[in-house]
């Protein structure tokens, strides 16, 4: 392939121009009334995408190149490295990944733009104009301090090599989801910002965004859960989550968004909460800023982040400039922003809503707190210090908790206000549910309180929200002499946002059960000469064998254990510990043995001379339910992603019976 | 909440932000709780530091950081242990560890390197630092977590 490099900065040039164009246009045709002229902004919007994709596309030859010439390419990428993790490179260093982030903008804001232009008004060409303004901004940092092109003074016959540990398939497609969902939420943000601007603030803004904030979220969610498996298959600590800071910086927009999502059912059935989901949706947005921020300024020196890069001191007038002028126009804006209703009752839809937004938010502020003591700590009395994961597990654990049990209950209340005695009738079979599971547990010998009240958290959700499947296909099969899976399918097709969500609230309770498992995971780290065996929980590994092997990328030395569980043999795992050539660095590869009810997890640490190998293997128990949960989420996903977004909008829906599945509420 | 044109009724605010009172302070009480649990929050040391606290040196574990001697890397015959000695330009400290030691560690004494630079999580006593879990700092671009322990 030909390296287009050369194109590269005149491209980026380009598109700062229109982004700027885009700005000014779109703004001033706003503010003045000159359709035209917004216009033209809308248009070189789309030129600016164009020019953007180009760069991207440009960087993209010069890896597949293999044009050393480019700091970029040498730094990330090497001749042996296989063809789909040269195009990881991308995102695998830091100007790369901005790089892909303003490709992503770029064109969502294209997309979202000019599919809005059917709606009347000027707030489609303000929100075009806060795009341009946050394109911009992006831009720049390519441009100046971030310049994916810049040029080596010698051209290296081959480059450094992707760090091993980026080559997975988990990091062919981690980052791009999280930065879709980062970056989908800028086009909720820009038109509730729009909206608030031009004071037109009825349901309007959101219903038109509600596709892309759904799409940001699942990308979101989709991209930490397979955060989390990377970290699990490749680092080889055993877990998944350790409470980094760059871990946090993209579960806290996830918090707030899925509060955003939530609550904004509650501005569409009763007009209420409307000031409340515009700061939601600004916290969002900041929070993700905040998030790539965090992770490119080395700020905190998580051992996660990317080297202490000299765009830090850029992120934080944004930053800045974005919250102030949020919270400034909100205060402007106060009087449009008055719920139209009130509360008829505590036992209502609407207070389980406001409840459920009270808990994301505190746990967003709790992790918040803990993610940034650390600055403040050294800012205000210079002591380094780090937050470890005791704290955000006991913060995290009541509320998430609080949160499930929520998940359980919220679908089952009324809106408006409901009858407590209807509400005590379809409470029983899962508060029953939760009874057994809990004392069953209990009395077979688990002891860790916080995973009791965990799998009774989540049987009483589970059969509750199964409830509401079976309540709801039970009127389809009496109607109409259905059998139970078509009555089923009906009702899904009936209402798919009300059961699309039902399906990713089973989704967190599988989850939540792969998490209540980890209070019981085992560890043994030994030295095992060839013969040699260990235990760990009820199986016994048994050192057979070390093979060694080479490949242009890598020395491989693989070690095969043969795993009993009793007397029975279950056949061998091998764990690799290889050398990677380019980069001159170790690497563990995991073995796992992955059933529904425990992991195996073997990694080998280090080989010595002699052969002998120090093992250090785990049992994590029910972790399967965690990839299980978030397979059942994106199945919800899909179902709410595919289905009808406008809904029939009344401002006061009658209180219904949550049976009835054709309600006008859901 | 309240309606368009009227202002709220004195009790209905009342309510509301008693409820806010409650949900704040316990939140406050649960971080404040929470940042309390042993191991919440861990200080970070240089090895001179540790050194000038002496026995004043806080209980329980905390973090030093500093870069690997690599002359000073022994194992013990049990092969699970491995002692070494980390500096910070001024001061050189005693590390002891029996958990695993992280990938970038050994890269960089395979590479005869003196660059790879280390926080230990541990416990300082009779000059040496008992640590249970070793993190490496990668001096390599891309800062992937290297874990090791805990």
């Amino acid at each position: 392939m030909i390296s287009l490099a050369g194109f590269g900065r005149p491209s980026l040039l380009a598109a700062l121009v229109f982004a700027t164009f885009a700005l000014i246009a779109c703004g001033w045709g706003a503010t003045a009334k000159k359709p035209n002229l917004a216009a033209a902004g809308r248009r070189a919007l789309a030129v600016c995408a164009v020019f953007v994709s180009l760069a991207a596309l440009s960087l993209v030859t010069a890896l597949y190149a293999h044009d050393f010439s480019l700091e970029y390419v040498a730094s990330y990428s090497s001749r042996s490295l296989s063809r789909p993790y040269t195009l990881s490179a991308l995102w695998g260093g830091m100007e790369g990944s901005l790089l892909f982030w303003t490709l992503l903008l770029t064109i969502f804001s294209t997309v979202a733009i000019f599919k809005a232009r059917v709606r009347k008004g000027t707030v489609v060409d303000r929100a075009a104009a806060i795009l341009a303004g946050i394109a911009v901004f992006f831009i720049s940092l390519l441009v100046f301090p971030a310049n994916p092109f810049r040029m080596l003074a010698g051209i290296p016959s081959d480059g450094t090599g992707l760090n091993p540990l980026l080559q997975s398939p988990g990091m062919m497609i981690h980052p791009p989801l999280l930065y879709t969902g980062f970056v989908a939420f800028s086009i909720p943000f820009a038109f509730a910002m729009s909206a608030l601007v031009e004071r037109r603030l009825d349901e309007d803004w959101f219903t038109h965004t509600r596709r892309w904030t759904l799409f940001a979220w699942s990308a979101l969610s989709i991209g930490i859960v397979l955060g989390g498996a990377w970290a699990y298959t490749e680092l080889g600590w055993g877990g998944y989550w350790a409470w980094d800071p760059v871990e946090n910086a993209s579960f806290l927009p996830w918090l707030t968004a899925t509060a955003y999502l939530h609550s904004v059912v509650i501005q569409e059935k009763r007009r209420m909460f409307k000031a409340w989901n515009i700061s939601l949706i600004l916290m969002t947005y900041l929070l993700a800023v905040f998030g790539t921020f965090l992770t490119r300024s080395g700020i905190l020196s998580s051992i996660h982040t990317f080297t202490e890069g000299p765009i830090g001191k850029w992120f934080l007038p944004f930053l800045a400039a974005m919250l102030i002028s949020g919270i400034t126009l909100m205060v402007m804006r106060a009087d449009a922003l008055r719920s139209e209703n009130r509360f008829d009752s505590l036992l209502s839809r609407e207070s389980a809503f406001l409840a459920n937004n009270v808990l994301f938010l505190a746990a967003a502020f709790a992790i918040l707190w803990g993610t940034i003591y650390p600055i403040i700590a050294e800012v205000v009395s210079g002591v380094r210090l780090s937050v470890g994961p005791p704290f955000f597990n006991s913060v995290f654990i009541p509320i998430g908790l609080a949160i499930l049990a929520l998940t359980g209950i919220g679908p089952l209340i009324a809106w408006r206000r409901m009858d407590p005695g209807a509400l005590g009738r379809i409470i029983k079979a899962p508060l029953i549910a939760a009874g057994v599971v809990t004392t069953g547990l209990g009395l077979s010998g688990v002891r860790s309180t916080g995973a009791l009240i965990a799998f009774g958290a989540c049987a009483f959700t589970l059969i509750a929200v199964g409830g509401e499947f079976v309540r709801g296909s039970r009127i389809y099969r009496r109607r109409e002499r259905a059998s139970w899976g078509s009555a089923l399918r009906k009702t899904l097709a009936r209402n798919r946002r009300r059961y699309g969500g039902y399906i990713v609230h089973l989704g967190v309770a599988l989850i939540v059960i792969g998490f209540a498992g980890s209070a019981f995971k085992t560890e043994r780290n030994e030295q095992l000469s060839k013969g040699e065996s260990m235990k760990v929980g009820a199986y016994t590994l048994t050192y057979e064998s070390l093979q060694t092997a080479s490949t242009p990328e890598k020395e491989i030395a693989q070690a095969t254990l043969r795993v009993h569980k009793g007397d029975k043999d279950l056949g061998t795992m091998a764990p690799q510990r290889n050398l990677h050539t380019a980069q001159g660095q170790f690497q563990s590869e995991v073995a796992i043995r992955t059933t529904p009810i425990e992991d195996l997890y073997v990694v080998v640490t280090a080989f010595d001379p002699d052969g002998d190998a120090s093992v250090r293997a785990f049992v994590n128990p029910l972790t399967w339910w965690i990839w299980a949960g978030a397979f059942v989420m994106a199945i919800g996903m899909s179902v709410l992603l595919t289905g009808p977004i406008a809904q029939p909008v009344t401002a006061t829906s009658v209180a219904r019976q949550p049976a009835e599945p054709v309600a006008v509420g859901s | 909440m309240e309606a368009p044109s009227n202002p709220p009724p004195p009790a209905r605010r009342n309510k509301f932000v008693v409820g806010a009172g409650i949900v704040v302070l316990t939140l406050c009480g649960l971080v404040a709780w929470a940042m309390g649990r042993p191991g919440s929050t861990s200080f970070f040391y240089t090895p001179t530091e540790v050194m000038a606290l002496g026995v004043d040196a806080p209980q329980g574990e905390y973090r030093v950081n500093g870069k690997v001697l690599p002359d000073t890397v022994e194992g013990d015959p049990d092969g699970l242990t491995t002692t070494f000695e980390i500096h910070d330009g001024a001061t050189e400290m005693r590390v002891t560890t029996d958990s695993p030691l992280p990938d970038a560690f050994w890269t960089a004494m395979a590479n005869d390197s003196s660059e790879v630079e280390i926080v230990a999580r541990g416990r300082y006593s009779d000059g040496i630092f008992t640590a249970s879990q070793v993190l490496a700092k990668c001096p390599s671009k891309f800062k992937a977590k290297v874990a090791a322990g805990g």
